[in-house]
């Protein structure tokens, strides 16, 4: 069998509706998974559903910022489809804010909705019952500014680099059920949310970017491959890791 | 009371295949080791709002034990 397969598993993607979430779950059921894709719109996530290959399916609307909606959805998606084999956290916000601008709402806003979602969903997914008993694999989506700087991205970094460090402690504590706890860092990668923003289409700082990325900007597939990778028994001995997904970028 | 605090120890401890007894000794279980004293202590305080000392902690034995502690404000 293909060790890249994800044949025979169920893996839960948030984020599902949009960008790299949802090519995440399109290419988890191109290669053979049982998806349940998580998002706050049902009418995206049924736009996802209607590209994926395989059946087996199920989107759940949640708003992962609630905590006892993330308990019942999660027991939702288990009773549904059977325990789960892997998890992407996919869900989180982005943005670009000097240090003056930030306020200590929208600090719990980017720490609510890029770390605590994600942990709070990997701790229900990991909770008794509830996950393959074989183990499988877990991936916080960290980014390339988790690790380097940026002006502007203090905020958005901060929440980056706390699932990097996440990654690593969980790694220790869930590796005797064999559950492997990795993140993938992104640069800057082109989805529909950022192609007609200002720094991806004036053209000089567009070139800036590119030459930042020595192979130049990612596309949302370059992700989603990693994580089908992570999520794979090809990894099956690789956890507590940070995979870069960057072009290049941290090269230099 | 009993039913739920036995349900959270057995999530604490990972118990899956069996049933815990009042007069089991939890530390004679194959779970028990110091995460998972911290992790009922954790209990105490968050679920029945018990700050329970080490020396007290000590004292208990069985399961039973710890039901009564919990429900002993």
């Amino acid at each position: 069998m293909n060790p890249f397969s994800l044949e025979g598993k169920h893996i839960v993607v948030s984020g599902a509706s949009s960008g790299i979430g949802q090519q995440c779950a399109i290419s988890c059921a191109e290669m053979g998974a049982r998806v349940s894709l998580l998002g706050r719109n049902s009418e995206r996530l049924q736009q996802t559903l209607s590209q994926m290959d395989g059946t087996g399916h199920h989107i759940y609307v949640v708003d992962l910022t609630v905590e006892e909606d993330i308990k019942t959805t999660v027991q939702k998606i288990v009773a549904d489809s059977g325990r789960i084999s892997g998890l992407l956290n996919a869900a989180g916000i982005s943005g670009t804010l000097l240090m003056k601008s930030v306020s200590g709402k929208k600090l719990d806003e980017f720490f609510q909705n890029n770390v605590y979602s994600a942990y709070i969903l990997t701790r229900e997914v990991c909770r008794m019952g509830h996950f393959a008993q074989e183990g499988g694999g877990i991936v916080f989506f960290s980014s390339i500014m988790g690790s380097y700087g940026e002006t502007g991205k203090s905020l958005y970094a901060m929440t980056k680099g706390a699932l990097q460090a996440a990654t690593k402690s969980l790694a220790c504590e869930l590796a005797p059920k064999n559950i492997r706890v990795n993140a993938v860092s992104p640069g800057l990668i082109i989805t529909p949310i950022n192609e007609n923003l200002p720094h991806i289409t004036d053209p000089s700082k567009r070139e800036e970017l590119e030459r930042m990325h020595l192979l130049g900007l990612g596309k949302t597939e370059d992700v989603a491959n990693a994580c089908v990778y992570l999520l794979s028994d090809a990894s099956r001995w690789v956890t507590g890791v940070n995979l870069y997904v960057d072009g290049g970028y941290t090269a230099k | 009371m009993e039913k739920e605090f036995i349900a959270k120890l057995k999530e604490i401890l990972e118990i899956e295949d069996r049933e815990l007894n009042l007069s089991d000794e939890f530390r004679t279980y194959e779970e028990w080791n110091s995460l998972a004293y911290l992790s009922v202590i954790a209990l105490f305080d968050e679920e029945y709002d018990i700050q329970i000392e080490e020396v007290e902690f000590k004292k208990l034995r069985t399961v039973g034990d710890l039901i009564a502690a919990a429900q002993n404000k």
